[in-house]
C-alpha cells in the first residue's frame, strides 16, 4: 500500500464543490505537485490532508491508517505556509522548538534537535533573533526548520515562495530540494507557478476546477499533456484551427497550408474542435527538408532576454509564437517580414 | 511664494495656539483655583484634605478593586470571543461590531434601571446582597467598556495572521489551551493593556451606574458628593482626576511604544 492515499475525497463549502473525486496516492519520500490556477482547489486538499479541513466524502489514509476525521494536532504533519507563520513573540529557536516542547521532549535533546534543523538551511547563528529580525527568505526557512524540527511524516507546502522575490524565490527551491532529498521526507507542494513544480518535483499533479487533470512526471506532463487545460497552462502552446484532410495519413491544412502531425487518438477528434498543438520552442526560422513548412508575416518580435518571441500571421486571425534562442550575433527579423518556420512531424499533435 | 507659505505657518500655529489656550485655560483655572483654599496664599492644603479623607481612599480602593475585576472578567470574555469570531465565523464580525457598540447608543441610566429591575426580582435576587450588587456593578460594567475591550482586542488581532499562527501551531501539535496561553495572548499584550487602561479609566470616574447600585462606596459618586459641597477639594479632585487619566494614557503610550521600536522599519 502506499505511504500517502487520497481515495474519493471531495469537498464541498455550500454549493460550491471545491474538489471533486480525488484519487492519489503517494509513495514514500516522493515529492508531489499540486499545479493550478487559484480556485482550482489545491490549497483546499492540502489542507485537508493536513487536517484543517474535512473532506464530504472519501478517505484519507497515511501509512495505512484512516487520518480522515484526526484533529490536525494529532497526525504528526508538517506544514509550511505561504505567510510563514512564525510566533512573532518567539525567537527562531523558540520558534522551533515549539514542536518539540508541545510533546514533551527533553530540554537538552530539544537543544540538540533546535541546533541540527538550524544548521541544515544554514541560520546556526540565528537562533536568538525574533523573526523580524530577519528577511522574508530566512523567516520561511525557519519556517521549513520549525516544520521538520518535529521530524513529521509528511511535509506540506502550501505556496512557500509565492511571497519572495525572483531570486530568493529561485535560491530557496534549490534549497527546499536539496533538503527534501537529504531527508528523504514524503513532500506535497502546492503551487500555480509551473517552473517550481517541473523543476521539484518527482511528480506533479495538474488541478482544473477542484479535479485532477492529470498526473505524471515533469516530463510527461510538459511533453504529453492529455488535456488542453494542461497543454496550455503548463508551458506556452500553440493551439491553431485546422481542417483535417487525410486521418489515415496524419495529414492536415493550417491556413491552406499543408501540414503532417503525429498520429492521435480517434477520441479526440470525434470531439468536434480540433486544433494543432505545438510548442513555440519547436519552431526554427528557415526551410529543412522533410520537415513541416509553414509561411507567414512577422506581426511582432520581443526581447525576452534568453529568449526571442516572434508572433507570426499565418493567415486572418491566425498566430503562431516563436520562440528563438537569443545570440548576440543573431539579427531577429522586422515586423511585416514574411518567414518560413520549419519544425519536425513529431513536435505537433491534434488537440 | 515664500512668504504665503510663511503664512500659512503662522496660521497652523495661530490655530493651534488656540486650540491648546481652549484646553488648557480652564484647566489652569481650576488648578489654580484648587490652590486658594487657604485665604491669600496659594497652597495644596485642598489637596491635602482630600488625601486626609479616609472616605477618599475607601472609595478610590472600592474602585479599584471594581476596575481590575472587570478588565480580568471582560478579558477573559472577550479575548477568545474575538479570537473565535477571526479564526471561525469571520461572518459574525459586523454583528459584534454593532453589538460593541451600542453601550455608546443606550444611556447609562436607561442601563442601570433595567439591570435593577431584572435582577432585584425572582428568579434573581442580586441587589439584594453585597456580592450581588458588586457582580452586578461589574458586570455591568462590562457591558460599559464593551466597546473599547472588543474594539482594541480586535485590532490587536487583526494584526497577526491569527489563523496562519493558529493552524502552525495545530501542525506543530498544540491543542487549544496550548495555542491560547502561548501564541495568541503574548501576541495581544500591547491590545490588551490598551483595553485594560481604558477600561480602567472609565470604570474610575463612572458615575451614574455606581451611585445607583452602590451609592457613595464608590469614586465616581464619592467625586460628585465632594464637588457639590466643597468648594476647593472638588477642583482639586478634578485636577487628580485628571492626572490619573493621564497617567493611564502614558501607559498605553509607553507600553506599545516599547513594542513598536523593537521593529525596525521594514522588516519583514
Amino acid at each position: 500500500m502506499a505511504f500517502l492515499v487520497l481515495s474519493h475525497v471531495s469537498k464541498a463549502f455550500g454549493q460550491t464543490q471545491a474538489v471533486k473525486d480525488f484519487n492519489l496516492e503517494v509513495e514514500k519520500g516522493e515529492f508531489i505537485s499540486f499545479l493550478g490556477p487559484s480556485g482550482c482547489g489545491k490549497t483546499t486538499t492540502l489542507r485537508m490532508i493536513a487536517g484543517f479541513e474535512q473532506p464530504t466524502e472519501g478517505q484519507i489514509l497515511l501509512e495505512g491508517e484512516d487520518i480522515t476525521f484526526r484533529p490536525p494536532h494529532q497526525r504528526n504533519v508538517g506544514m509550511v505556509f505561504q505567510s510563514y507563520a512564525l510566533f512573532p513573540n518567539m525567537t527562531v529557536a523558540q520558534n522551533i522548538a515549539f514542536g518539540l516542547e508541545v510533546r514533551k521532549m527533553d530540554r537538552a535533546k530539544i537543544k540538540e534537535r533546535v541546533h541540527e534543523v538550524l544548521s541544515l538551511i544554514q541560520l546556526e547563528d540565528y537562533g536568538g533573533r525574533y523573526p523580524y529580525q530577519l528577511s522574508g527568505g530566512q523567516q520561511q526557512r525557519v519556517a521549513l526548520a520549525r516544520a521538520l524540527a518535529i521530524r513529521p511524516r509528511l511535509l506540506l507546502l502550501d505556496e512557500p515562495l509565492s511571497a519572495l522575490d525572483a531570486k530568493i524565490r529561485l535560491e530557496l527551491r534549490q534549497e527546499i530540494r536539496r533538503i527534501q532529498q537529504a531527508l528523504g521526507i514524503t513532500t506535497i507542494y502546492v503551487t500555480h507557478d509551473q517552473e517550481e513544480a517541473l523543476s521539484l518535483s518527482d511528480r506533479i499533479v495538474v488541478m482544473n476546477q477542484g479535479q485532477i487533470e492529470q498526473i505524471g512526471t515533469p516530463f510527461e506532463i510538459y511533453n504529453y499533456p492529455q488535456s488542453e487545460f494542461v497543454a496550455s497552462f503548463v508551458g506556452q502552446l500553440n493551439l491553431l484551427p485546422v481542417e483535417v484532410l487525410d486521418l489515415s495519413k496524419n495529414i492536415c491544412r493550417v491556413a491552406g497550408q499543408e501540414i503532417r502531425f503525429t498520429p492521435t487518438t480517434n477520441s479526440i477528434l470525434k470531439s468536434g474542435k480540433v486544433r494543432l498543438a505545438i510548442r513555440p520552442e519547436e519552431i526554427r526560422l528557415g526551410m529543412v527538408e522533410g520537415e513541416n513548412l509553414l509561411r507567414g508575416e512577422i506581426a511582432s518580435v520581443i526581447f525576452l532576454g534568453s529568449i526571442i518571441r516572434l508572433r507570426v500571421k499565418l493567415g486572418e486571425g491566425i498566430l503562431i509564437s516563436v520562440d528563438q534562442f537569443n545570440e548576440r550575433h543573431f539579427q531577429p527579423p522586422r515586423p511585416g517580414e514574411v518567414v518560413t518556420l520549419h519544425f519536425p512531424i513529431h513536435a505537433c499533435w491534434l488537440l | 511664494m515664500k512668504r504665503n507659505l510663511r503664512l500659512g505657518l503662522l496660521w497652523s500655529w495661530f490655530w493651534m495656539i488656540l486650540g491648546w489656550l481652549y484646553f488648557l485655560l480652564p484647566l489652569l483655572a481650576t488648578f489654580l483655583f484648587s490652590l486658594r483654599a487657604k485665604k491669600d496664599t496659594l497652597s495644596f492644603l485642598a489637596y491635602e484634605r482630600v488625601f486626609k479623607d479616609p472616605n477618599f481612599w475607601k472609595t478610590f480602593a472600592f474602585s479599584l478593586e471594581i476596575g481590575l475585576i472587570t478588565i480580568l472578567a471582560g478579558l477573559v470574555l472577550i479575548v477568545p470571543t474575538a479570537y473565535w469570531i477571526r479564526l471561525r465565523l469571520p461572518r459574525l464580525r459586523m454583528i459584534t461590531e454593532f453589538v460593541s457598540m451600542l453601550p455608546f447608543v443606550v444611556p447609562a441610566i436607561v442601563l442601570v434601571f433595567g439591570l435593577i429591575r431584572v435582577f432585584s426580582g425572582a428568579p434573581f435576587y442580586l441587589t439584594n446582597t453585597y456580592m450581588g450588587t458588586n457582580a452586578l456593578l461589574v458586570a455591568a460594567y462590562i457591558v460599559l467598556a464593551l466597546p473599547y475591550l472588543y474594539r482594541a482586542i480586535d485590532t490587536g488581532l487583526a494584526a497577526i495572521d491569527v489563523r496562519a499562527l493558529t493552524e502552525a501551531a495545530q501542525s506543530l501539535g498544540a491543542g487549544w489551551p496550548v495555542i491560547l496561553l502561548r501564541i495568541i495572548l503574548p501576541n495581544l499584550r500591547v491590545a490588551m493593556i490598551s483595553a485594560a487602561f481604558l477600561t480602567l479609566a472609565t470604570v474610575m470616574g463612572e458615575f451614574t451606574i455606581a451611585s445607583f447600585l452602590v451609592g457613595i462606596k464608590a469614586f465616581g459618586p464619592y467625586m460628585s458628593l465632594v464637588g457639590q459641597n466643597k468648594t476647593y477639594e472638588s477642583s482639586s479632585l478634578a485636577i487628580i482626576s485628571f492626572v490619573l487619566t493621564w497617567a493611564f494614557m502614558g501607559f498605553i503610550q509607553l507600553f506599545s511604544r516599547g513594542r513598536a521600536e523593537a521593529a525596525p522599519p521594514g522588516a519583514h
